[in-house]
């Protein structure tokens, strides 16, 4: 018989969470000029994180705030605050979903701020 | 005569249209050993779309057994500069070590429509690929590269050089140059050159298509190519504008909500900062979209993520 599925916790479950939640920290990334490569090493960093357990993934979130991240305050708070968030399993690989779409929006919509010009009437 | 599918295989196939799913139990019926039917099904596991699965399934029908098994089992005589990443991913997925030792298919997309249906995986499990020494390192890098290692204590400067697919070894034919796709308005390509920069290091490839023009997708098979990206986590681009080929304005396809038989995408303009929800009937319709600037009333292009299973 399969094992049930957790649900995932409040924050994980919000229909926003990859929406408003996720612009929201992009502005903020955005505001600091966090470098894109730093976005990309991060999602390649949380990938080890598949298959943790929660306890094991929050504090590594922290680690990462504290040793990779310590330079760039604003991704380090912001894996800070989403550590605290982890509840239960379920929520580990959405958080690492969450972190991916947020480097590759931040990718596409650099790319799109510097493609617009090309558009009829500067795509603005 | 059914024959047992895997619970991963079951999963994905769950994800796949009707007519999908009748040529997979097709392409089962079809297989000539179990060996092969297990190699379909796993193809299937691990998120290949049917048109892929389909030009697997035919070249494995004309191999006996032990061919097929040669064909899509990595040893040692695996080619250099393979990364571990990719050799560990080679033992799940037989139609990826089937191209890794060389192998080709040529899916026909066209041939199953939603055309542009590409499976969802569960997360973007995109890998940085690190080239390492083959084989007699490959044991080391493994043994080295436990659960528990993460890129903190390996800084960028010490790392090798990434590897793409297209660095891939030499003793596989260059990939032949698709047909270039659908002019964009003056032939212009906006945005794939500048994703493809800004994503290298997430291992994404991206194409550009216009909607609704000759020789571009149709609407509904661009929405059902964004869907398939969204399921897999990523976002996608779209320029819309007040008529087909008449790109003004770029946004961004964050979302997808299914609620019943409704189905609701969440857009994004950058430039106005409006995020909002619209109904997947109205963009089906090209009736206008809720923005604020009614020109941009409808979709115009799509710019469709490519090649993942290729690069990780």
């Amino acid at each position: 018989m399969a094992p049930v599925k957790s649900q995932p916790s409040t924050p994980f479950a919000s229909r926003e969470l990859n929406g408003e939640v996720l612009l929201e920290e992009l502005g903020d990334l955005r505001n600091a000029q966090v470098p894109q490569k730093l976005l990309s090493d991060l999602v390649v960093g949380l990938r080890d994180l598949e298959g943790v357990r929660v306890s094991e993934a929050a504090m590594r979130l922290k680690q990462l705030a504290a040793n990779r991240f310590s330079a760039t305050p604003s991704l380090a708070s912001l894996l800070v605050r989403w550590a605290a968030k982890l509840k239960v399993e379920a929520d580990v690989p959405l958080l690492i979903s969450h972190f991916e779409r947020l480097a590759i929006t931040a990718a596409i919509v650099a790319s799109v701020r510097r493609a617009s010009d090309s558009l009829k009437g500067g795509g603005r | 005569m059914a024959f047992p599918v895997s619970e991963e295989a079951t999963d994905q196939l769950a994800q796949w249209p009707q007519r999908a799913r009748a040529l997979f139990a097709e392409l089962l019926d079809d297989a000539g050993s179990d060996l092969q039917r297990e190699f379909i099904q796993r193809a299937v596991a691990a998120a290949h779309t049917p048109a892929e699965v389909h030009a697997f399934a035919d070249e494995l029908r004309g191999m006996s057994d032990e061919e097929a098994y040669e064909a899509c089992t990595l040893n040692e005589s695996a080619p250099e500069d393979y990364t571990v990443t990719q050799l560990l991913r080679a033992e799940a997925d037989p139609l990826f070590a089937f191209e890794l030792m060389g192998g080709r298919i040529e899916p026909n997309e066209d041939q199953h429509s939603s055309s542009g249906f590409i499976p969802p995986r569960r997360a973007l499990d995109t890998i940085e690929l690190e080239a390492v020494a083959p084989l007699d390192a490959v044991a080391a890098a493994v043994s080295k590269k436990k659960s528990s290692d993460s890129f903190e204590a390996d800084s960028p400067g010490t790392r090798v050089k990434k590897l793409d697919w297209n660095d891939l070894p030499s003793n596989r034919p260059a990939p032949q140059k698709k047909d270039a796709g659908p002019s964009s308005s003056n032939g212009t390509r906006f945005l794939e050159s500048l994703l493809a920069e800004a994503t290298r290091g997430l291992a994404i490839s991206w194409k550009e298509q216009d909607v609704d023009v000759p020789g571009g997708l149709t609407m509904a098979d661009a929405l059902a190519s964004a869907a398939g990206a969204l399921s897999r986590g990523i976002p996608v681009p779209c320029a819309v504008g007040p008529a087909p080929g008449d790109h003004r304005r770029f946004i961004v396809l964050m979302q997808l909500n299914t609620s019943g038989k409704n189905r609701a995408w969440q857009l994004y303009d950058p430039f106005s900062s409006e995020l909002l929800w619209a109904n997947e009937g109205d963009l089906l319709a090209k009736a206008e979209l809720p923005f604020a600037n009614k020109l941009n009333r409808r979709l115009t292009r799509i710019v469709l993520p490519q090649s993942l299973r290729s690069t990780f």
